[in-house]
């Protein structure tokens, strides 16, 4: 066996499937960690608040079709975000709904 | 229940379709924003409970802010669940109703804010919020099921 196929079989074919992983791994993920949070850092995007789809029958409480859609139009059907002191829904807010739940910190 | 197990897979294309075209300028990417929606709706029609996630400040008081916060946010309160998170002030805060309390019990929600707040302190909002809503939605159960019993 000559040299060079030595060195083709035991050092550039490895080499090569080694690139091809390094490849396939490293490239696929890049550019996507830009809305990425960390804890500790301030927070300064939009108040936003995300309610169920109401177009989904078994949703309860979908109040697409009683307001037509028509509170924040750039955001679709779904996830229909809505923006605080808008008082999109039409309940006395003094009236105390809450009964329990948790609170955390991290 | 079938027609609604039925109507399941559409509403889920739906959704994406609608989260990858819409631009937004929120904290979170398409991706993102079409899994929260869908843990949203799915967790929301697996039990009945109406869940609802609110992303930003919460006040000084935080509980007050999330307690109000919930008494407004449309629908049946009671049957309500919100899930409230400042990720400027690292707070966290599960609000339910008087019906939804009774199917969720408040140490169902401890358990599902401990899940929550380890990922939260790794960074990892969207999977903190997906798999909190999912951990919820596994406790408070189905509802024809638990009537069962």
């Amino acid at each position: 066996m000559p040299w060079y196929e030595t060195v083709l079989i035991y050092g550039v074919i490895p080499l090569a499937v080694f690139l091809l992983l390094a490849v396939a791994t490293l490239l696929p993920g890049r550019g996507k960690d830009k809305t990425r949070y960390r804890p500790g850092q301030p927070w300064e995007h939009e108040t936003v608040w995300y309610e169920p789809h109401s177009g989904v029958p078994g949703v309860p409480g979908g109040h697409g079709d009683d307001h037509g859609g028509s509170h924040a139009p750039g955001l679709g059907a779904t996830a229909a975000a809505l923006t605080i002191g808008e008082h999109p829904h039409e309940t006395d807010a003094h009236r105390r709904t809450a009964a329990g739940g948790a609170r955390g910190t991290w | 229940m079938t027609q609604q197990l039925e109507h399941g897979p559409s509403a889920t294309k739906d959704t994406r379709n609608t989260a990858v075209t819409e631009p937004g300028s929120g904290p979170f990417s398409y991706r993102d924003l079409a899994r929260i929606d869908e843990a949203l709706t799915l967790s929301s029609k697996e039990t009945g409970l109406r869940f609802t996630l609110y992303v930003g400040d919460l006040g000084r008081d935080t509980r007050a802010f999330a307690e109000e916060l919930h008494s407004r946010s449309g629908g049946d309160p009671s049957n309500t669940v919100l899930v409230a998170l400042s990720p400027g002030q690292r707070v966290l805060e599960i609000v339910t109703g008087t019906a939804a309390a009774r199917r969720l019990p408040d140490r169902a929600c401890a358990l599902a804010v401990l899940t929550m707040t380890g990922r939260l302190g790794a960074g990892d909002l969207t999977g903190a919020i997906v798999n909190g809503l999912r951990q919820l939605s596994d406790s408070a159960g189905h509802p024809s099921r638990r009537r069962a019993h």
